[in-house]
């Protein structure tokens, strides 16, 4: 079975965090190391912040893949950089740039997604006060992702069989031919979805209930200051180009 | 019943859902710098096809807003930074004031809508833009001085007003062939 986005059980395994920490750390992913450079040794700890969650959560070859593709992409940004420069020069430094600007989040959000289950998701984004016109969209959506991938695998497959490939035809003959049977397989999938979901009780009148046991500990704690930590280095140096 | 109940939310997120990864897969183009500005093309273009299927669905006001504020959501999480948020309830919000004028139900509002909806993509390119400087920076550190450069030779500061025009033409193209498709296809399958 592929593996689903958003667990719908959960394995007891290494540090519980509450769900709004993963938010948040995913959130300072994106927001620092995503859409910014690398300005400051805080951003590194931030970087190395997935890896020590992997390892915690004894996911150890998914770990060392990290480790191995971050300090990769770091050595080649390093030392590859001054001596090349014209094509070859410029893929490098874009697959380097590409390595050390999205594994950061690309991992923190494996992490987040393999440890969380859907009712914990939705009962933490309950917990924030977020109304809930946003919060279910949401858990369909991350519920529903998996799906969609899925289905333009399959489709994929199908037309395979078919002899139906990408290169030889129009462009917007082939798109027409994937598009169109993922949309049908996923609608029709969104409302059986959409059935199960209204018989469990999804967006009635009533507060949901849950038995996931949220809160914050120690460690939740902790990270969120690491959080802070980086905004406020990030701060830092934009007004007064304190080294960190 | 005009309030926004469960079933319209699951609509909401399978669509989303959807949306969002067939633009994110065109959006992937963008990592070529020459083909950053096209994304304000291709984007509404390609995402057309869901989204016509989805503006059929659409009968409540609201669920376009909330779908303009989730994928700006996720731009950010993706690294397209926070405006498109913005934008997307911009024109979210207005895109649902349009459909209500025109009581969900003709095929040409559907299309128009779409093309003002589709300008929400500009907010990709707001941060090129409004903080050059920031991002200059970024980009020399990250890519290089060649990068950097060819980059910011595409995208002079007056290319913003042009991209957002882009964006609702592509959107009326993309919106003509989503409907296209959409009688083609779901019409007769029954999927409406």
């Amino acid at each position: 079975m592929k593996q689903e986005l958003l667990l719908s059980q959960k394995k007891e395994v290494g540090l519980n965090l509450d769900p709004r920490t993963k938010l948040a750390l995913l959130v300072a992913m994106a927001v620092f190391i995503l859409t910014g450079a690398y300005q400051t040794p805080m951003h590194y700890i931030l970087a190395a912040v997935p890896f020590i969650l992997l390892i915690m959560a004894h996911k150890w070859g998914n770990a060392l893949l990290y480790a191995l593709l971050f300090c990769g992409g770091l050595s080649l940004e390093q030392f590859a950089l001054p001596h090349l420069s014209g094509v070859p020069g410029y893929l490098i430094v874009a697959a380097a740039n590409i390595l050390l600007h999205f594994l950061p989040g690309i991992v923190m959000g494996y992490f987040v997604v393999t440890t969380t289950t859907v009712s914990e998701f939705v009962a933490a984004m309950e917990r924030l006060h977020l109304p809930k016109q946003i919060t279910i969209p949401m858990s369909v959506m991350f519920r529903f992702f998996p799906t969609v991938m899925e289905e333009w695998g399959a489709i994929g497959d199908a037309m395979h069989m078919r002899g139906i490939k990408w290169r030889g035809s129009k462009a917007s003959v082939m798109l027409e031919y994937r598009l169109v049977p993922m949309m049908m397989c996923s609608v029709k999938i969104g409302e059986e979805l959409s059935a199960a979901s209204l018989t469990r009780g999804l967006g009635g009148p009533v507060k949901r209930t849950n038995i996931c046991k949220i809160g914050f500990h120690i460690q939740d704690i902790l990270l969120l200051l690491l959080c802070l930590s980086i905004l406020a280095a990030q701060i830092f140096s934009v007004f007064g180009g304190l080294n960190l | 019943m005009n309030r926004l109940q469960g079933k319209d939310f699951i609509n909401i997120g399978i669509f989303t859902a959807i949306y969002f990864v067939i633009i994110f897969a065109v959006g992937m183009i963008g990592f070529i710098p020459i083909f950053i500005p096209l994304i304000s093309v291709l984007v509404p273009l390609i995402g057309g096809i869901p989204m016509m299927l989805y503006f059929s669905k659409i009968k409540k006001f609201g669920m376009l807003t909330i779908t303009g504020v989730l994928v700006g959501l996720l731009m950010l999480l993706t690294g397209m930074g926070y405006w498109c948020i913005f934008t997307g309830f911009l024109f979210g919000l207005i895109a649902d004031f349009m459909l209500k004028a025109a009581n969900y139900k003709k095929a040409w509002s559907e299309i128009l809508t779409y093309g003002v909806y589709s300008v929400w993509t500009v907010g990709a390119f707001i941060p090129i833009i409004v903080t050059r400087d920031a991002y200059y920076e970024k980009l020399l550190s990250g890519f290089g001085q060649e990068y950097a450069d060819t980059l910011m030779g595409y995208m002079p500061d007056w290319i913003l007003p042009v991209l957002a025009i882009a964006c609702f033409v592509s959107g009326i193209a993309g919106g003509v062939i989503g409907r296209k498709i959409f009688k083609k296809h779901f019409e007769r399958a029954g999927i409406v």
